[in-house]
């Protein structure tokens, strides 16, 4: 598999790797898999003030795999949360120069970062709930 | 001798037709064995020279699927795997319907777990990262067994599932060697 440039940048100086605080109600997170493979992913988001401030991964896949959630991360950081559900796959592959086989792995990095707003906005939903509940 | 010009049906017939076996999980490899080295032999590229192009490419094209199905039918996974695209359920696909099934966020929240947790066997030493790969290959066989069974009963959704899971444990298995 001949990788691009990129993808073996993100590869070996992966941006962004770890984990945050996924109790916290500032943080969502999103984890996938990709049946095909059996890749998972998992992206993890800060938001303060509806912006994203920080943004965190493990990715347990392939070096394409890693590369799209390296620059998904990369390019979070500072995008409203509304701007970051509108990140396509097909941005990341661009991107990344990916061949076609590997057009999964970008889906998964879209599929990650959508799963880990969505987790955000759930939990800050529940969070007023929760209030006048204890109230 | 005459020169058994392979069947127009070569390319569309499936692997288990290809092979004179009926399209179950349990196969007699001895019968698969046999069946392949004839099929080879008929087909060989030399057998069809001076022949028409046409009849040459026919005969190459039927090799080849003669090698694919061998391939796959021979490979306890890849044959279970095979069944489940025979009935609809191409599991390289990614594609909802028709793809390959989901896992629960149970599930995949496990592997990440798990697949974190490599890295600490490795740190403790050989001896436990033996064990650990013991156990998610024990679990990758179990798993196979268990869509085996689901095949034998007709429920392809069932065993697509089976199989999905034993592909994590596998990317799970190639994390352990290193592989990646
Ligand atoms: S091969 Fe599975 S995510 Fe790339």
């Amino acid at each position: 598999m001949a990788y691009s440039d990129k993808v073996i940048d993100h590869y070996e100086n992966p941006r962004n790797v770890g984990s945050l605080d996924k109790s916290d109600d500032n943080v969502g997170t999103g984890i996938v898999g990709a049946p095909a493979c059996g890749d998972v992913m998992k992206l993890q988001i800060r938001v303060e003030d509806g912006v994203i401030t920080d943004a965190k991964f493990k990715t347990y896949g392939c070096g394409s795999a890693i590369a799209s959630s390296s620059l998904v991360t990369e390019w979070v950081k500072g995008m409203k949360v509304e701007d970051a559900m509108e990140i396509q796959n097909s941005q990341i592959a661009e991107e990344l120069s990916l061949p076609p086989v590997k057009i999964h792995c970008s889906v998964l990095a879209e599929d990650a970062i959508k799963a880990a707003i969505r987790d955000y906005q759930s939990r800050q939903a529940a969070e007023p709930a929760d209030e006048e509940g204890a109230r | 001798m005459a020169v058994a010009s392979p069947s127009p049906s070569e390319s569309v017939a499936d692997h288990f037709a290809r092979f004179g076996l009926a399209p179950r999980y349990a196969i007699d490899r001895d019968a698969l064995e046999s069946e392949y080295l004839r099929r080879a032999a008929q087909t060989h590229p030399d057998r069809f020279v001076g022949r028409p192009s046409g009849e040459q490419r026919a005969a190459m094209e039927a090799a080849a699927a003669i090698n694919e199905g061998y391939r796959i039918l021979r490979d306890p996974v890849q044959r279970a795997e095979y069944l489940c695209k025979l009935a609809g359920i191409d599991l390289d696909s990614s594609d909802p319907r028709g793809g390959a099934p989901h896992m629960s966020q149970a599930f995949l929240v496990e592997m990440i777990e798990r697949r974190e947790k490599v890295e600490s066997a490795r740190a403790e030493g050989a001896s436990a990262l033996q064990a650990l790969r013991d156990q998610v290959e024990g679990e990758a066989d179990e798993t196979l067994d268990e869509a085996a069974d689901a095949l034998d009963d007709d429920d392809p959704n069932g065993a697509a599932r089976l199989l999905v899971k034993r592909r994590y444990l596998q990317r799970l298995l190639d994390e352990i060697d290193g592989e990646h």
